[in-house]
């Protein structure tokens, strides 16, 4: 651990982290309505995507829908900008923190997930999908996957104060 | 403000603001942000639509998706109310509340109406369309002011203790 009580130490010392915690006070809350918005925008553009797969509006082509994924990636910048500019601010509030260890495991396993999909070649098989096609049960169980996972993000990101001791 | 203070005073109240417990205050906050995720998560999915992204995707087809939006807003009402109440007498003489109030009111108002001109945003020549394009716009900046004046809640005007976050 006393890696990273060092690399808290360092950050802490950064004028980044002066900024972030206090020194320009609208930073922070900026940072939180660009988090919520950007986890709106990811969540969104996902979910629709992991629904239709799931059986929703039928009457969607799904490879339509898979043109939505540069704004799923779009929300996953700005959260992952602004998550390393809350991480960079307080680094000690999360270093030792199990939320947020959860939280990073949860947003690796959502990665793992959209690796399957891809790399088992489940994607091409959604894209010659047409309109009111079923998707294959393994396509259907990644969708699944990936809302528990993105919900659970969701969660340890709420749990951040309370599980663990971060504001 | 004696009525605040009765709000605050309800056994509800009282658990929400003091049990201590993960499934109160915590499991609320929690919901009121999976709620967010997918009432705006939709509506920012149906105007970008409306706007011109992931072109392919029929309007019309997009739908069903109002019902997930729809439960994303009743979950973030009643979650909405249990963190009201707990906290009656800073956040409802909050003037900021009322700001986020109008604005997903105005951006509800908007994905409603923009529903009933799905069809015009399938073809682009409709004289609808240009109705649509601006409500999607306008639904946008008013979930965007939701979520700011949301945030701005745990910073400006009487702020109540609990909310940490």
């Amino acid at each position: 651990m006393t890696v990273l009580a060092d690399l808290s130490a360092w950050l802490d010392a950064t004028w980044l982290s002066w900024a972030m915690s206090g020194g320009y006070p609208w930073l922070w809350p900026a940072c939180e309505t660009l988090h919520f918005m950007g986890l709106a925008l990811l969540v969104g553009s996902v979910g629709v995507l992991d629904l239709r797969m799931m059986g929703m509006a039928r009457a969607l082509p799904v490879a339509s829908v898979q043109k939505l994924m540069p704004w799923a990636v779009a929300g996953f910048v700005v959260n992952l900008v602004t998550g390393a500019l809350f991480f960079i601010g307080e680094p000690q509030q999360y270093v030792a923190n199990i939320a947020f260890l959860m939280k990073i495991l949860f947003i690796v396993l959502a990665g793992v997930n959209v690796g399957v999909f891809y790399l088992t070649g489940l994607h091409r098989r959604i894209e010659r999908m047409g309109p009111d096609g079923e998707a294959p049960l393994g396509a259907k169980i990644v969708a699944a996957t990936s809302l528990v996972l993105w919900i659970g993000v969701v969660y340890w990101g709420r749990m951040l104060p309370f599980i663990g001791n971060a504001f | 403000m004696d009525w605040l203070i009765w709000l605050e005073s309800l056994p509800l109240s009282v658990w929400v603001r003091e049990s201590g417990s993960l499934w109160s205050y915590p499991t609320v906050l929690f919901l009121h942000t999976v709620g967010l995720a997918f009432a705006v998560g939709m509506s920012a999915v149906i105007s970008l639509r409306v706007l011109g992204a992931a072109r392919e995707m029929p309007p019309p087809a997009l739908e069903p998706f109002y019902r997930v939006l729809w439960i994303g807003f009743w979950v973030n009402a009643a979650s909405g109310v249990a963190l009201l109440i707990a906290d009656a007498t800073t956040k409802l003489t909050n003037p900021v509340f009322l700001v986020k109030m109008i604005c997903v009111g105005l951006a509800m108002g908007s994905m409603v109406a923009i529903r009933r001109r799905l069809g015009a945003a399938a073809s682009g020549t409709n004289p609808g369309a240009n109705r649509i394009t601006a409500l999607a716009w306008f639904s946008l900046v008013a979930w965007s002011g939701a979520i700011l004046a949301g945030r701005l809640m745990a910073y400006i005007g009487p702020v109540s203790g609990v909310d940490l976050s």
